[in-house]
């Protein structure tokens, strides 16, 4: 008797989990559509355009990394934000953490150069997370302990990483040839900064070999895989893809971060007491839920993943930081989570999107003369969209519907046992 | 008597609901009607469609015999149909005058002439006997005035029909005598009263006809002299309803709860609870009455730990748990049903299964190494749907979609699973039907019958007075008196909690306690 209703009702949460999937598409959709529009005021074909901007994106293997190079540090930035959101924690701060966790990274690699590679490349990701942690504790404690909104300080604290950072990689780092003028006050200033003392420009100096992340290619050359497959064909052909030599782990670390924070979220006791937290916090009071101390664990683990942000960004990409190494990837977080619904594993897709359109953008400015500031009018359109989206919650009324018949066919069936017992 | 108001087959539906399913209906001039039925069976909507705030899908009305069509409020009260709504539409600042012409045009337009308006107000409220006092600010009003002056609003619009929705939810005992004279008076003037209501004995006391609604369905109208209250109640409901609890007399325990010269402050950082103690032990159920908004919600709260106080004691099973946060009470084997399940009972986002699980989930089975265990949380549910009767499709449903009545019962598998050996229920049947409120009230007695210690706090005297084997009765933050419920006579209680009488006296029990502790000190 109950079977065929909880088969049904299988079908109905499937249909509404792809409706869910539906809003971001079809807004990413419209977004494309409506930017057609302006390409063609512009006097282009939207479609030439738009087949640029997917080759450039998707189009060779050489495309493939640098979409991959693109969409890491949003994914990071993206979860961060999104398990912040869902605890009750809207950690705009993003892009400041990021910078701190670029800064923690790098300096652990050039401070320990000595390190081997299995040693240094864990320690700088750590050093990373950490540091995010760190960036993200004084507005975790002003909310938590005392209310403050966390809109406001987490978005002030970006200001002072920048400028942190603006000022750190402008000071001589204290490299093993090099004595930094001064006595010990100067010393520990010198230890400080980032800046490679050899060069006259503010930026760090490049990382060590044993401090970049290692890429799909350095694996394929390790001694163990080389002769284990050295001999066949397809491995050589695979050795010959030098864009192989541009895919770092970090896409990879990024897919793993994305399922942990999934599993975290709905699987853990930590994660439902967060999400309690974050859609009700008067009720998980009332269920004893300790609510600051859960909104201060939120809030470290997503100061946490978007100092990885920075990280791998420096460790699998850019193995230096100059000013502007990164800019606005922690402000993106924000619609990466929109248009990822607030859905750990959405967000590797939203990420994609915003990958591919940055990377793609080049050769669609090349190919058909559409300048590349289109990709922020697509980006912005399909936020629009995916916002005014939610309001459809086409998937609600559904199960309401259900519900609704679902009380009737059981009332149906109270009354026939109750006939059935007079 | 001629005939005032006939609604013909009025239907409305809401998607996915019939709240109206084709419902005749006839009023007549100098009556007093009930509408009656179960929350959710349509009362207010048919209502609603009268007033003009919903358009119906289909249906008739004529007023005085002629087909009229009402689009909004406005056609209503031109044709002099007023409503009372549950929520008073007043200005708190704004004087009672002030109020009564809120948009109309004053007599010597454009200029305000609010003493003209404060006469007639005055001359209305004489003639129907309301004793309203036209200039007093509505704030400073009890609510049993500021509804007097929602019908003056109504009388002075010219109506002829008065439509009160549930008027007697906010009111004390005395209030609602005072509110029947009105209603009386009205009567004898001509004037006929819609009176929207659950509760069976009001709607005896002062009605001449009654129809029951069930279900957006007309089940009947009938005069109230001809039925029996057993009869309504059973057409409300669909079935025979049990409307005393079976309660058999039990030797109350040890104590679990004991409360010593409790002080606590409302958010507004005023004393809100004064100086109470009392205390609860197994087996037993202390009710405590009394008008919402005398203390006992901030009670309820420092019970639980969701509140500090500002000074005293709490004792569970003879531990201080004095200022202990939520966890630590709970862990004391405290159950709390707090008073609204839709903002702190339940988190309506979350599944059911997710719901039922909120006080264990972090421990075994539920959970192992912190990671949940789902095969365990959903036989946990399911088990708590079958023991407990949720009517839900399954146990992954949002708890926003089920029925109020239905989310009481997760809110109460939750709370009761662990056996434990305190109840704190606040307005346990708040807004829940006749079914579900019965279903409540057995779960608590069997609970108390097991050996549990319950205190009820509830706002409706009715249900304090069926339960308890105690009766506390709380006026402006203090206990005023506590009565055995055998011996409890209920003008005595509805007197106390209008503050006219009390029975302990604050500051005697205050000067004893101090004498005693002063004793103890010196030991």
């Amino acid at each position: 008797m109950n079977r065929p209703i909880r088969l049904k009702f299988f079908w109905q949460e499937y249909l509404e989990r792809s409706f869910s999937l539906t809003i971001p598409l079809a807004a990413i959709l419209a977004a494309f559509a409506l930017s057609g529009l302006l390409i063609l005021a512009w006097g282009s074909s939207p479609l030439e355009a738009y087949v640029a901007l997917f080759s450039g994106a998707f189009g060779s293997p050489s495309a493939i990394a640098t979409t991959l190079q693109r969409l890491t540090p949003l994914v990071f930035t993206g979860l961060a934000v999104t398990y912040g959101y869902r605890g009750g924690f809207f950690n705009i701060g993003a892009e400041g953490q990021l910078y701190m966790g670029a800064i923690a990274a790098v300096w652990v690699a050039i401070t320990f150069p000595d390190w081997p590679s299995w040693l240094l490349v864990p320690s700088c990701i750590l050093a990373s997370a950490l540091m995010g942690m760190v960036w993200v504790i004084l507005p975790a404690l002003l909310k938590a302990r005392r209310g403050i909104n966390e809109v406001l300080s987490t978005l002030l604290m970006n200001y002072i990483a920048i400028q942190y950072f603006e000022w750190v990689i402008r000071v001589d780092h204290a490299m093993r040839d090099f004595t930094p003028p001064g006595g010990l006050g100067w010393a520990f200033y010198n230890w400080l900064g980032l800046k490679d003392p050899t060069q006259p420009h503010p930026k760090s100096p490049f990382l060590v070999e044993a401090a970049h992340l290692p890429t799909l290619k350095s694996i394929l050359e390790t001694p163990l895989l080389q002769g284990w497959l050295g001999g066949s064909e397809w491995y050589q052909q695979l050795l010959s893809v030098t864009a192989l030599g541009r895919i770092s782990l970090a896409p990879f670390l990024g897919l793993f971060a994305a399922l942990f924070i999934y599993f975290l979220m709905f699987r853990t006791v930590t994660g439902y007491r967060a999400r309690a937290v974050g859609i009700n916090p008067e009720a998980a009071k009332f269920m004893g839920i300790n609510v600051p101390r859960t909104l201060f664990t939120t809030a470290l683990v997503s100061g946490a993943l978007a100092g990885l942000a920075g990280g791998m960004e420096v460790l699998g990409t850019q193995h230096r930081v100059i000013p502007n190494f990164l800019v606005n990837a922690g402000f993106d977080g924000i619609p990466v989570a929109l248009i990822g619904q607030l859905n750990p594993l959405a967000v590797l897709l939203s990420a994609t999107f915003f990958g591919a359109l940055r990377a793609g953008a080049n050769k669609m400015q090349v190919v058909s003369s559409v300048p590349v500031a289109v990709v922020y009018v697509i980006q912005a359109l399909a936020i629009m969209f995916a916002i005014a989206g939610t309001t459809i919650d086409i998937g609600l009324a559904l199960r309401k519907r259900r519900v609704a018949q679902m009380r009737r066919e059981q009332e149906t069936l109270e009354v026939e046992s109750e006939a059935a017992n007079a | 008597m001629s005939e005032l108001l006939r609604l013909e087959k009025m239907r409305k539906t809401f998607p996915g609901v019939l709240a109206n399913d084709d419902i005749d209906l006839s009023i007549e001039q100098g009556e007093i009607h009930a509408l009656l039925g179960e929350n959710g069976a349509g009362k207010t909507t048919l209502m609603n469609c009268v007033y003009g705030v919903y358009r119906p899908d289909r249906g008739r009305i004529f007023w005085k015999g002629k087909e009229v069509t009402i689009h909004q409020a406005r056609d209503a009260i031109a044709l002099g149909i007023g409503m009372v709504h549950q929520h008073f539409m007043l200005v708190p600042p704004l004087t009672v005058a002030e109020n009564v012409i809120l948009g109309l045009p004053s007599p010597r337009e454009p200029l305000l002439d609010i003493k003209a308006v404060e006469k007639e107000v005055e001359e209305l409220s004489q003639r129907y006997g309301l004793a309203v006092n036209p200039s007093a600010q509505i704030w400073q009003l009890p609510v049993g005035v500021q509804q007097r002056v929602e019908i003056l609003k109504a009388l002075y619009r010219k109506a002829e029909l008065l439509i009160l929705d549930e008027p007697t939810a906010v009111l004390t005992p005395i209030e609602v005598d005072e509110l029947f004279a009105v209603l009386k008076s009205l009567k004898e003037k001509g004037i006929s009263v819609i009176f929207i209501s659950h509760k069976l004995e009001e709607v005896m006391k002062i009605c001449d006809r009654i129809t029951v609604l069930r279900d957006g369905r007309k089940i009947a109208t009938l005069k109230t002299t001809e039925t029996t209250p057993r009869e309504l109640a059973k057409m409300m409901v669909g079935r025979e309803v049990f409307l005393k609890i079976d309660k058999p007399p039990l030797k109350p325990g040890e104590i679990v709860l004991k409360v010593e010269a409790l002080s606590a402050k409302d958010n507004r950082g005023l004393p809100a609870v004064r100086n109470v103690s009392f205390e609860v032990r197994r087996y037993e159920i202390l009710g405590i009455a009394g008008v919402d908004g005398n203390g006992q919600a901030e009670l309820a709260d420092v019970l639980s730990g969701m509140r500090r106080a500002s000074s005293g004691r709490v004792e569970i099973l003879g531990k201080d748990v004095t200022d202990c946060t939520p966890l630590e009470i709970i862990n004391h084997g405290v159950a709390y049903i707090p008073p609204d399940r839709q903002h702190t009972g339940l988190i309506l986002d979350f599944t059911v299964a997710e719901n039922l699980v909120g006080k264990s989930f972090f421990k075994s089975p539920l959970s192992k190494w912190g990671i949940l265990r789902r095969e365990s949380i959903e036989e946990f549910a399911q088990q708590a749907i079958q023991e407990y009767g949720i009517r839900t499709p399954g146990a992954q449903v949002k708890a926003k979609l089920l029925s109020g009545g239905n989310q009481q019962k997760v809110v109460l598998a939750r709370e009761l699973s662990g056996n434990p050996d305190l109840i704190i229920a606040s307005q346990p049947t708040r807004g829940l039907d006749v079914g579900a409120t019965e279903y409540v009230r057995t779960k608590m007695v069997e609970a108390r019958n097991r050996g549990a210690a319950i205190l009820l706090i509830s706002t409706e005297l009715e249900e304090v007075l069926t339960l308890s084997d105690r009766i506390a009765v709380m006026y402006g933050g203090e206990i005023v008196g506590i009565v055995p419920a055998d011996q409890a006579d209920i003008h005595e209680i509805g007197e106390m909690m209008a503050g006219t009488k009390r029975l302990v006296d604050g500051t005697l029990t205050l000067k004893i306690q101090e004498t005693e502790k002063a004793y103890e000190s010196s030991d």
